[in-house]
C-alpha cells in the first residue's frame, strides 16, 4: 500500500466520523463485559500494594478535551532503561469510565526511553492516571483531571 | 490475515545504529466498545477491539501492549526503540473476534 493512500482513507474516515455526532446514553445503559472500577483495576494492577506520587513521570494531556472520542494522552517517564534499572510497564487509567483500564505497555530496557503516546475514549470528565511499575518492583503514578465536553463512549 | 490498512512510521528517516527512534504504528480498525446503539436500527454494534499489540525487532519481542476498549477509533501507538543493527520490525495485533494482523518494515540505520 502506498503512503498517499493510506491517508486519503484515513482522511475520509476522519471527516465521517466528525459528520455523525456521537450517541449518548440513552435509555438503560449497556456495561462491558470487561467493566472494571478504578480501584479494582489499581488493586489488580499493583496487587494492593497502591502506588506513590511522583513527579518522575510527565503525563500530557489537553486540560479540556472537547470531544471525548478522542483525547490524546503521552505519558514519558525519567529512567535511564539499561538493564538493571527501567520502566517495566506503563498502565493508563480513566477513573469514571465503564472499564477503567485503556492500555497497559510492557517494555524492556531494547526501547531505549521511556515514552508512549495514543488517543484514548472518555465518557465524561475525569482522571486520566498514569500508573508506571519500575524494574524494581515500585509502583510510581501521576494523575490529571481532563474535561470533556462530549463523552464519547457511548 | 486480514487485509486492514496500517502503517509503521520511522522518525526520523535517516537514523545511525545506537539512536533511539520514535516508531508509530497507526491502523484502520472500529474499536466498537459493544455498548453504543446504532443510529438507524437502535440495535448495539457487537463489540470490536484491539486487544494485544506486540512490536517485534529482528525476532525479539520488544514491547507488548494490552489494549482494552476505551482507545480511539483507529488507533495510534506511538513507542520509541533503540536501533541494533539491520533488520525487520514486525507489529502484530490481534482483536476480541480473532483477527490477527501483522505488518512489517525494514530498518537501515545508515554510518
Amino acid at each position: 500500500m502506498q503512503r498517499r493512500d493510506f491517508f486519503k482513507t484515513l482522511g475520509v474516515v476522519a471527516a465521517a466520523t466528525a459528520l455523525t455526532p456521537v450517541v449518548s446514553f440513552a435509555g438503560t445503559p449497556v456495561v462491558s463485559k470487561n467493566a472494571m472500577s478504578y480501584k479494582t483495576a489499581m488493586d489488580a494492577i499493583t496487587g494492593g500494594k497502591g502506588a506513590t506520587e511522583s513527579s518522575k513521570i510527565k503525563l500530557k494531556t489537553p486540560e479540556i478535551a472537547e470531544n471525548g472520542a478522542v483525547v490524546p494522552v503521552t505519558v514519558d517517564v525519567e529512567s535511564p532503561m539499561t538493564a538493571n534499572d527501567y520502566v517495566k510497564a506503563i498502565h493508563i487509567l480513566a477513573d469514571k469510565n465503564f472499564n477503567s483500564r485503556s492500555i497497559n505497555i510492557n517494555l524492556t530496557p531494547a526501547n531505549g526511553k521511556a515514552m508512549f503516546s495514543t488517543r484514548i475514549k472518555l465518557g465524561g470528565t475525569q482522571n486520566v492516571i498514569a500508573l508506571v511499575e519500575l524494574s524494581n518492583g515500585e509502583f510510581i503514578m501521576t494523575s490529571q483531571n481532563v474535561k470533556v465536553t462530549i463523552g464519547g463512549c457511548g | 490475515m486480514s487485509t486492514r490498512k496500517s502503517l509503521i512510521k520511522i522518525k526520523p528517516k535517516k537514523y545511525k545504529d545506537g539512536e533511539v527512534v520514535k516508531v508509530s504504528f497507526m491502523v484502520m480498525h472500529p474499536m466498537d466498545t459493544g455498548t453504543a446503539k446504532d443510529k438507524k436500527t437502535k440495535e448495539l454494534i457487537p463489540a470490536k477491539y484491539i486487544n494485544s499489540v506486540k512490536f517485534n525487532y529482528n525476532g525479539k519481542e520488544i514491547t507488548n501492549m494490552t489494549v482494552w476498549e476505551s482507545v480511539s477509533v483507529n488507533p495510534v501507538f506511538t513507542t520509541y526503540m533503540k536501533i541494533n543493527g539491520a533488520g525487520k520490525l514486525t507489529v502484530t495485533f490481534t482483536d476480541n473476534t480473532g483477527e490477527v494482523h501483522e505488518t512489517s518494515t525494514k530498518i537501515k540505520p545508515k554510518g
